[in-house]
């Protein structure tokens, strides 16, 4: 197989010629993104914390009790079901600067469960004490499971289906949808003036997932396009299915969330979001959209789609690179 | 599901839909008829209400929802400024119906305000006594208020406004800028004839105050002065008692600037234990910790800057202080760091020639000389070292230590560049001493010594304030006002020469320094606002005229005004000797500045006004050291509304990140040309998708695109010259912002030698273009399209580099008759 799938422990050892530039590109934008959770200060938030309703901490406890093991489910997917399936060096690059990533985000919101004020032992048993939370996590493991428990060869229709099954479990509906809806609600607090730093924290995780999301999509549309086998109604309408099956999860999800509904958000709200972001999931797939419905957090322009100008004595600037060294140009020799 | 709303008694009603569209009506009354404010934004709240939602949390949602809009027309941000100006109203005056009901209420709620203030203990108890209050009052014009954007509402009235001892809001905003006037109208002989002047001025945004005087002025902690300069000398009592300061200081809310020069380093010997030192690294990481252990008015962290000559043997590590790794015991992650260059080093550097590191133990004259004696001693220090004459030293090349600066200022925006010669050779008001460094924001040049804590006092006048439109009838549509200008310069230097008699700090040197030298600094802000309204792009020579312009004629009526105080109430104690007894104005400092240099100082010498017979006047008398800096303004500038200091718009959409919140900023000026064109509601959403850059989109004409670059489309020599044109006419300093696209090294070098070969004082924060991007939500995105759009540019030879490896359009599972269908 000539193509970005294989399994040749001995192949891939050398990233010269770089077949796939997408891959490459990413890796140095993953690389110029590199954060540490530490170099943001809490004790404004916790501030803030205190005073926000119960409702409004539930739903920040509850945001926090999901991501934190499911950064975790994430590595496991591309541990088990893409690393070992993918062929090109590039690829393993990025793979490898993602699982750190995901280690890294974990840490953070590790950082704020411990440092918050919530009850911990609660926190970090929701995502098997709640069914909704329990739910979505099955979803993620049982195609995982596909590609370990089974032994999957990667050369038969039916071995590149469960790859690309597993892809769009945890690329697409996992990072593209679940975490962007709860990227909006988390971001919705500091558009209230609270948990700015927590903000600043998600501002870098979603820049990152903005990357993954680039990543997991190249390769679908990648192992697409090299598998003419792959590229039958049947196997269409099976991925559009999941992607849907995800939103009705994630509806049931948002309404364990916001039982009632605070400043700004309710459940039916989020819910239109999440339904937003599928459309756009399913574009990008080359579905056609299925909800047809508008962004109803239009703040989001402000919270997310625009340079960010500090003011340096008051924010935490997350606008700079740590490897300016990387960039020095000839110029200067 | 029916909605009911908490009232703050706790009683439920039913939600009145009615009552919100009023209100929004109310709100959008004088705006385009066109646009259906009331039905958009009714219909956007409705998605957000749920059951038991309270009166409290229904204004704020009615007002987010608002602001989300502010993205497709910033007239929505004065609805939502107008909504919450009432919720303030409310607060503070109580329920009201009609304007006329509100006018009343302003005039009638006044005085028990004020006297509720002082009887708690908040306010000075002479704003009661010295007044004439009933004229004061008649004179609050709550109609100003609709000057103000929604984000200088949020800050006036998180930041600036008085709150009773149990909470309760005591100020709208006419009552504070009153309050101000009247803070600062106290050692007058007629106090309420002067404070109705600087009222009229601030409440008009024609100028302001700044922040520390905004906060405390008319209180009983009038803590009034902005900044302070001090240094650490190098023995432990004074260590000690600077950290003392440092607490007094930060408690006072003033920023700081700290010299660390002088202290000697690691492993220099200390003879009285027989050990050594370790150098002045753990001192500032102490100073670093004070200033988050006591908060600055209760508000933010404290604010200080350390600087640092780069011929200090432990200016490396003073590099690395605000690396985010490493040892965090050597490191300040809230103090700044800004190091004060010379000319040797800047020759050194040109040269590609050696630069040594010394001992300040070994050299300590070497921080008081600067200029030619400074070069001169620095070359026998340098022969002393390589005969093996000094215990300790370092030889590096000049070259890579300013390329680890830049590389340090890329990363972590510190330090900030400053050079120590041109302040000194450029300075009017040295004759008392060195200056040792700058302040907090780079904007202050002043001595100071174990005796004196220099202090600055700050105003900035509103540029686009005093853009009117033009009666002539030539072709533009807008002039500059320099009556009202010279009008403003000469009452923001009063206020400012009044503040020097009624501000007290917990330092006696600082109280002691501001008698004896009087020193202010008078700005400006509104720069590229105002230039936009002219039509003039940031690079453009007529923006340079401009400024030049401008800033001579304020600068003429500041130093005018001071020479006239000083006939009224005396020179400043310390005015013999300086350079305005010998008859010199700042103008004058280029050539000995270029004299002593022998290398030409590139900028223009033009002059318009009548310079020789204010030659004349200087001599006679001023009432004030310095009367001239321009400060960032970043807080002040959004109360005003206004483009900060001289900064050019960083995009023509962009949020800004404060204390305060995050807030969409649209460029009100583009926005108004585009509507002109009938443009605007046509390329908006391409504007938002290149966040805020203009020049993709091919709709445009040329002469848009040309006045509306972002801050990185700007070349950053524009920013020199602009800073360049200014300084001719300031005899302190300028908080000069830099932006940059490119990270080249060898380009960021040109840059800063550039900015040292004009004459430019200092340079502040350098912005770098963030080269990543979360995924937008607002606007349309498919990832798939872009990779083909790139690969397909790619292969076009455009070469942009995203980058995919297949060149055809990829459409996924667009393949089946399924994918096309829908549903
Ligand atoms: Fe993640
Ligand atoms: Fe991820």
């Amino acid at each position: 197989m000539s193509g970005i799938l294989g399994t040749g422990v001995q192949e891939g050892l050398l990233l010269k010629p770089v077949k796939y530039q997408w891959a490459m590109d990413l890796y140095d934008q993953a690389v110029a993104n590199t954060w540490f959770p530490n170099e943001i200060q809490l004790d404004q938030d916790i501030a803030d914390f205190k005073r926000m309703t119960d409702e409004e901490r539930h739903a920040i406890t509850y945001l926090m009790s999901y991501f934190n093991p499911n950064e975790l489910l994430v590595n496991k997917a591309l541990a088990f079901g893409v690393y070992p399936y993918v062929n090109a060096a590039e690829a393993h690059l990025y793979l490898a600067k993602q699982m750190w990533e995901e280690a890294n985000h974990c840490m953070s919101f590790e950082y704020v469960l411990e440092t918050f004020p919530i009850d911990r032992d609660e926190a970090y048993n929701a995502h098997v004490d709640v069914p909704s939370m329990a739910r979505k996590e099955e979803f993620q493991v049982n195609f995982i499971k596909r590609m370990t428990e089974q032994t999957l060869d990667i050369t038969t229709t039916e071995g590149k289906q469960d790859f690309v099954r597993n892809l769009v479990a945890y690329n697409i509906v996992l990072e593209g949808i679940w975490f962007y809806s709860g990227f909006m609600v988390a971001l919705s607090f500091r558009q209230r003036n609270l948990l700015r730093n927590f903000g600043g924290l998600i501002d870098w995780v979603v820049r990152d997932e903005s990357l993954h999301l680039k990543f997991g999509i190249n390769l679908i549309l990648t192992v697409l396009e090299e598998n003419p086998d792959l590229q039958t109604p049947e196997f269409a309408a099976e991925i559009k299915q999941m992607i849907l099956d995800a939103v009705e999860m994630e509806e049931e999800y948002n309404r364990d969330l916001l039982p009632s509904g605070i400043l700004g958000l309710n459940a039916n709200y989020i819910n239109q979001y999440v339904k937003y972001l599928a459309d756009r999931r399913l574009e990008e797939l080359g579905f056609e959209p299925e909800y047809k419905v508008s962004n109803p957090a239009k703040w989001m322009a402000t919270a997310n789609d625009t340079y960010e100008l500090v003011n340096f004595f008051e924010s935490t600037n997350t606008s700079y690179e740590t490897n300016a060294k990387s960039v020095t140009g000839s110029k200067s020799e | 599901m029916s909605i009911t709303v908490v009232k703050r008694n706790g009683q439920r009603e039913a939600y009145d839909a009615n009552k919100i569209n009023l209100a929004i009506e109310k709100a959008s009354e004088g705006l385009d008829e066109n646009i259906t404010w009331v039905t958009q934004i009714a219909s956007e709240l409705e998605l957000t209400l749920f059951d038991g939602i309270t009166t409290q949390q229904l204004d704020e949602a009615v007002i987010q929802v608002a602001l989300q809009n502010v993205k497709d027309d910033p007239a929505f941000d004065t609805v939502a400024a107008r909504l919450l100006l009432k919720t303030i109203y409310k607060r503070v005056l109580g329920d009201y119906e009609t304007d006329e009901e509100l006018a009343r209420l302003h005039l009638e709620h006044f005085e028990p305000n004020l006297r509720r203030g002082v009887e708690e203990g908040l306010l000075d108890t002479r704003l009661i006594e010295l007044f004439d209050i009933p004229r004061l009052a008649a004179a609050l014009n709550h109609e100003r208020d609709d000057l103000l954007k929604y984000i200088g509402v949020v800050t006036l009235n998180n930041r600036y406004g008085i709150k009773g001892r149990n909470g309760d809001a005591l100020e709208v905003p006419q009552y504070f800028w009153m309050r101000v006037a009247m803070g600062l109208s106290l050692n007058e002989d007629d106090p309420t004839t002067q404070a109705l002047g600087f009222y009229e001025k601030m409440s008009k945004l024609e100028y302001l105050a700044a922040g520390s005087t905004l906060v405390n002025a008319g209180t009983s902690y009038p803590q009034l002065a902005n900044c302070f300069v001090m240094e650490m000398q190098d023995d432990i009592e004074h260590i000690a008692k600077t950290v003392r300061d440092v607490m007094w200081l930060t408690k006072g809310t003033g920023g700081i600037g700290l010299s660390v020069t002088k202290l000697r380093s690691m492993g220099s010997p200390i003879r009285s234990n027989n050990t050594t030192s370790t150098g002045p690294i753990p001192f500032m990481h102490t100073i670093d910790s004070v200033l988050r252990a006591v908060s600055r008015g209760g508000k933010k962290f404290g604010a200080l800057a350390f600087y640092m000559e780069n011929w200090h043997l432990d200016f490396p590590e003073f590099l690395d202080l605000r690396q985010n790794s490493g040892d965090p015991y050597r490191r300040t992650r809230t103090a700044n760091t800004a190091v004060w260059v010379s000319d040797e080093f800047m020759k050194r550097v040109q040269s590609d020639a050696d630069w040594y590191l010394f001992d300040p133990l070994e050299v300590s004259e070497l921080n008081e000389l600067y200029g030619a004696e400074f070069s001169a001693r620095y070359n026998e220090y340098v022969a002393d070292a390589e005969a093996g004459k000094l215990r300790m030293f370092k030889k590096i090349k000049a070259r890579e230590q300013f390329k680890a600066m830049l590389m340090s200022l890329q990363a972590s925006a510190h330090p900030w560049l400053t050079w120590k010669d041109t302040i000194n050779l450029r300075a009017l008001n040295n004759n008392t001493g060195t200056i040792h460094l700058s302040n907090l924001c780079t904007e202050i040049t002043l001595p100071q010594d174990e005796d004196n804590v220099s202090v600055c006092n700050l105003a900035s006048i509103n540029l686009s304030r005093h853009i009117v439109p033009s009666t002539g009838s030539g072709q533009a549509r807008f002039t500059v006002d320099f009556a009202r200008l010279e009008e403003s310069a000469r009452t923001a230097v009063r206020q400012l020469d009044n503040l020097i008699d009624i501000t007290k700090s917990s330092v006696k040197e600082a109280d002691f320094s501001n008698q004896q030298n009087r020193a202010v600094g008078l700005g400006v802000m509104g720069f590229t606002d105002a230039i936009e309204q002219l039509g003039f792009a940031y690079d453009s020579e007529q923006a340079y005229d401009f400024i030049d312009e401008v800033m001579e004629h304020i600068s003429y009526a500041a130093i005018d005004e001071s020479t006239e105080l000083a006939k009224e109430r005396g020179a400043y104690p310390n005015f013999e000797g300086s350079g305005w007894s010998n008859g010199l104005v700042p103008l004058d400092t280029i050539d000995r500045n270029e004299a002593d240099r022998g290398v030409p100082i590139t900028v223009s010498r033009k002059s318009t006004l009548d310079w020789d017979s204010m030659r004349e006047k200087v001599k006679k008398g001023m009432r004030n050291a310095t009367l001239m800096a321009i400060a960032p303004t970043a807080s002040i500038g959004l109360v005003a509304g206004t483009t900060p200091g001289l900064d050019p718009q960083f995009t023509q959409i962009f949020s800004r990140n404060t204390s305060s919140g995050k807030f969409l900023e649209v460029n009100r000026n583009l926005v108004a040309d585009l509507q002109k064109l009938g443009m605007w509601e046509q390329v908006r959403e391409s504007i938002l998708r290149s966040q805020g850059d203009v020049q993709g989109i091919a709709a445009l004409p040329d002469h848009i695109k040309e006045v509306y670059k972002t801050s990185f489309q700007i070349s950053p020599y524009a920013f020199l010259e602009v800073a360049a044109r200014a300084q001719k006419w300031i005899d302190q300093a300028i908080s000069r912002n830099m932006y940059l696209e490119s990270r080249d090294l060898g380009d960021m070098m040109d840059v800063y030698i550039g900015a040292w070969e004009r004459g430019v004082k200092t340079t502040y924060y350098l912005h770098m273009k963030p080269r990543h991007q979360a995924e937008q939500s607002t606007v349309k995105v498919n990832k798939a399209e872009e990779l083909s759009d790139a690969a397909s540019a790619r292969a076009a030879g455009e070469g942009e580099k995203v980058g995919a490896g297949a060149a055809p359009a990829r459409r996924g599972f667009g393949f089946s008759g399924l994918a096309t269908k829908g549903e």
